[in-house]
């Protein structure tokens, strides 16, 4: 059965998203929220990809 | 940037200290176990359960202003996400101007969208 996934498009708003992360830079557990980055007046860029231990 | 795929971050940690590659890599690698974000971006693929390669760029007002979607077997280009990055925070600081198609690197001819230019973008590429 084909599937209609219905996704964000651009000029769409952002919820204010929170995700467990590792940070190489601590080699440790974190979190990234995007209310933070907005509130540090950042730019993000979220880059999917299919699996770790693959290519990017 | 935030790389985001659906694997825990003990498997995140895991890769990142196996893989030569990633060995210098310093950007936060968020997970997404249940799909949830994967899915809000359209980016789940739903037959195989996995990300598809999706690039969004959002402002620090939270608004996507860029988005990609690769199919698993295309890689993607870093500077050109790069370029794209800047563009956004040139064209931010300077809203009456647009990049066009050759626009590398801040300094680089940008466009004034005006009614002199119409039919004369050529023109106004090349000053």
């Amino acid at each position: 059965m084909e599937e209609h996934v219905c996704g964000l498009r651009v000029g769409q708003g952002v919820p204010d998203i929170k995700l467990e992360t590792f940070d190489p830079t601590k080699g440790d557990f974190s979190e990234v929220s995007l209310a933070d980055l907005k509130k540090a007046g950042k730019w993000t860029v979220l880059f999917f990809y299919p699996a770790d231990f693959t290519f990017v | 940037m935030i790389t985001v795929s659906r694997d825990t971050k003990f498997v995140h940690l895991a890769w990142q200290r196996d893989e030569k590659l990633l060995e210098k890599f310093r950007n936060q690698m968020g997970s997404d176990p249940t799909g949830r974000l994967c899915r809000l971006f359209g980016v789940l693929d739903e037959d195989s359960g996995l990300a598809l390669r999706g690039t969004f760029i959002i402002n620090p007002q939270g608004t996507i202003m860029n988005s990609e979607v690769n199919f698993y077997n295309l890689g993607r280009n870093i500077e050109e996400i790069l370029r794209k990055v800047i563009a956004n925070r040139h064209l931010a600081a300077n809203p009456v101007e647009a990049c066009p198609a050759q626009w590398k690197k801040v300094g680089d001819i940008t466009l004034k969208p005006s009614a002199k230019m119409v039919g004369k973008v050529s023109e106004a590429v090349k000053k």
